[in-house]
């Protein structure tokens, strides 16, 4: 790989990520894009597209240099249309009939892997920096083999689970039935790390910037220290949450307008508690997949924490909430500007060593669909 | 002269370089031994916000600048392009962005309000009846299976009451397939349900909580109604499009706005489900006056329903449940019931746990109905 010979006791320099990206600036921007959109009935969501993401990278800087966003609107447009007529064909058949539809579910399913590949593809190949594009080997058979056996192992699951619901309906008194449920449980709680594991690895190895490839240091032993605690955690709060619930409905049983008061506190601490922890694994996920990312030699660092990335949630759902979804672009700027100021790069080498790949076409369609499912398939 | 950083395009360099332009339309570098380009096969990104410009040249090289004010000077001396920097222009004007805020606010609020359902409701009209039927087969079986207990009402009373059922659709066009089926609902209580192949089913609860017919006739006419208006098929509609409207708003649904997204969208889409129940209890309002059947009956039987809820029916029911003469000690209960809870309506309020309710509140429903007992004229 080039440069390596270079990295020597020399001095590692930190970079820092810096966003520039204000609030007013982009409001402008959405707002007009949204405009457009209802306008053109749908048409314009391309470009808009195109230019928020421009947006983005290009108020990203590192060492000077900005990130481009390099996509073709046009073929945007070509994938979404297609994406549509795929989403409406497939809403269709879910009404249809139970068997149409999961048919149709699992055809898309099973076409999910290619859709990630293609998506990988399609974002990466279309982000430069210093004119140097990222790219993303299309390896099918690869993402087949890594998402099978998740797939498999969830199957065998939900088969397991109506088994013993069957014979739990003929014989009621079963004591067993927990027991099995709770060790399906923890297996499939087992297995998860292991896959995400899995899943970002394939993710990272195959991407590239130029014709140089990322590695990635992590290993299935990060990926399950991480998960245990979380589940430690998890059991600690819903645990303790549920025994508060508990106590508070006993001592209401008598009052009336019961269930109105017991919905209004269930949402009083599901809602923080669930976003705290999306924003536990937010921040522990995201730290762990870069913290292990390496282009020869040079590393990423990055360090988000939970506390304020639980304060960036909370404040963007209640500001979004009370304005109806207006102040969004404010939200997205402060989560772009404090996730880049906790990144930076440890330059190890030159960044001008990297060499450009050829230029080949990609489809957006893959991006597209991915996006019509509302599949996470953030880098 | 613009000063920005040149980037070969076969490596990551950066030099710093001051890239300028003559009249002629011809640009070139400075620091570089490099021939010079003329601007028109050169492609100037479009201005966004105060990002950088990048200049991508024939041979692959970039020049990336954040001057944007040099590069609009640039483009504006050299090309005449009238399309090039028109999305950043109106991104920029002040006035057309605060038109374009007022503009898109007023449009969502008349689309959600007005046009989705009207849309949903031609949609429906003009799709064949067979739409309808599809989505309902399957439906009671499901239920069956997860919910319903067989009925525990006598024949006769089963028979009895079909006959009444069959009376209306005798008055109702287009409601050959209208069929009625009782079951006993267990969880779920005394309860209704118009599903969309036609088929209504009443649980036992609630056929026991009538001490008049003309009682279950008007909950009939509401669930009729449902079906006249083609009120699942629309509510299908409604809920795609609603989806579609927000994804085309919001952009891209990433996973921190789906959270946020989907209490608005609960609020308007019980917002449609109160305008659909409103709608059934026209229609049922309509018959009951047309065929001078009083109103009041349905207004009893909401009444009935809501109190069948309370803890104290409950208890009631719990008590009488190992005696004989049931049917006479039910209506005691609900009786009571309903007096007990007219008390406390009496000092409750609209709570905000309404606005996500699918049905208006009873009082409302139960006031309109009253409102017209009192101008109909009053026969049995």
């Amino acid at each position: 790989m080039e440069g390596t010979s270079e990295v020597s006791a020399a001095a590692i320099i930190k970079e820092p990520f810096k966003f520039t990206g204000k609030a007013g600036e982009f409001f402008a921007i959405w707002i007009v894009n949204v405009a457009l959109t209802i306008l053109t009935l749908g048409i314009y969501s391309a470009w808009a597209k195109v230019r928020t993401h421009q947006y983005f990278y290009g108020n990203t800087f590192l060492a000077d240099a900005s990130f481009r966003y390099t996509a073709n609107p046009v073929q945007i447009l070509k994938g979404r249309i297609i994406a549509f007529i795929v989403f409406v064909l497939y809403s269709a058949s879910t009404s249809m009939s139970p068997i149409i539809g999961g048919s149709a579910l699992i055809i898309l399913m099973l076409l999910v892997p290619a859709f990630m590949v293609m998506s990988m593809a399609f974002r990466l190949r279309n982000s430069m920096y210093r004119n140097v594009r990222f790219n993303f080997d299309k390896n099918f058979k690869q993402a087949y083999i890594v998402f099978a056996i998740p797939v498999l192992i969830t199957g065998l699951y939900i088969f397991t689970v109506t088994q013993l619901q069957n014979v739990l309906i003929e014989n009621p008194e079963a004591k067993f039935f927990p027991i099995a449920m709770l060790v399906l449980a923890l297996s499939m709680g087992l297995m998860f790390p292991w896959w995400e594991y899995m899943i970002t690895n394939f993710k990272v190895v195959h991407a590239k910037y130029g014709v140089s490839d990322f590695k990635f240091t992590a290993s299935t032993k990060n990926y399950y220290g991480m998960y245990l605690k979380l589940y430690g955690l998890m059991i600690l709060i819903f645990g303790g949450m549920g025994f508060l619930l508990s106590i508070m409905m006993r001592t209401m049983d008598q009052g009336s307008g019961m269930s109105g008061a017991v919905v209004v506190i269930i949402m009083l601490f599901m809602f923080p508690a669930y976003l705290w922890i999306f924003a536990y694994i937010q921040a522990k996920r995201t730290n762990l997949m870069y913290n292990n990312l390496d282009i020869s030699g040079n590393k990423v660092q990055s360090e988000l924490k939970t506390g304020y990335l639980l304060y960036l949630y909370v404040t963007n759902t209640l500001a979004m909430m009370l304005t109806l979804g207006l102040l969004m672009p404010w939200a997205k700027i402060r989560t772009a500007r404090y996730r880049a100021s906790v990144t930076s790069l440890n330059v190890a080498g030159d960044l001008g060593q990297y060499t450009s790949a050829q230029e080949q076409q990609q489809s957006a369609l893959g991006e597209e669909i991915g996006e019509m499912f509302d599949m996470d398939l953030g880098f | 002269m613009i000063k920005g950083s040149y980037f070969n395009g076969e490596t990551s360099d950066k030099k710093d370089v001051s890239l300028y332009y003559k009249d002629d339309g011809n640009v070139g570098f400075e620091e570089l031994d490099i021939a010079e380009v003329p601007l028109h096969l050169i492609n100037i990104s479009s201005r966004i916000g105060n990002t950088p410009r990048y200049l991508s040249f024939p041979d692959g090289s970039q020049f990336e600048t954040e001057d944007n004010a040099a590069i609009d000077k640039m483009v504006n001396t050299l090309s005449n392009d009238p399309l090039h920097g028109l999305a950043h222009k109106l991104e920029s004007t002040k006035g057309f962005i605060l038109f374009t805020l007022v503009a898109v606010v007023l449009f969502g609020w008349l689309f959600i309000q007005y046009g989705i359902p009207a849309m949903s409701k031609q949609l429906a009209e003009m799709l064949p009846e067979e739409a309808s039927q599809y989505m309902g087969q399957g439906v009671l079986d499901a239920m069956d299976k997860n919910l319903f207990e067989p009925s525990q009402l006598e024949q006769q009373r089963q028979d009895e009451l079909r006959i009444l059922f069959n009376d209306l659709l005798k008055n109702i066009e287009g409601s050959q397939s209208y069929k009625i089926e009782f079951r006993l609902g267990g969880k779920i209580k005394a309860n209704a349900f118009a599903l969309p192949n036609g088929t209504i089913v009443f649980t036992d609860e609630l056929i026991n909580l009538a001490e008049n017919n003309l009682e279950i006739v008007s909950i009939m006419l509401h669930e009729i109604g449902h079906l006249k208006r083609k009120h699942s098929l629309r509510a299908t509609i409604q809920q795609f499009s609603l989806a579609m409207f927000v994804m085309v708003v919001t952009g891209d649904v990433s996973t921190s706005s789906s959270i946020i997204t989907a209490i608005p969208i609960m609020l308007v889409e019980s917002g449609f489900s109160q305008g659909m129940e409103t709608e059934a209890d026209t229609y049922s309002l309509d018959y009951m006056r047309k065929h001078n059947i009083d109103p009041n009956y349905f207004a009893i039987m909401m009444e009935k329903l809501e109190a069948s809820y309370s803890q104290e029916y409950v208890a009631c029911m719990e008590a009488i449940s190992k005696e004989s003469n049931k049917q006479s000690k039910i209506i005691q209960c609900i009786n009571d019931a309903v007096k007990l809870n007219k008390e406390e309506n009496g000092k409750a309020n609209k709570t905000a746990v309404d606005y996500f309710s699918t049905h208006p509140s009873s009082e409302e429903r139960i006031g309109r109905f009253r409102e017209k007992t009192s101008s109909s004229v009053k026969k049995k």
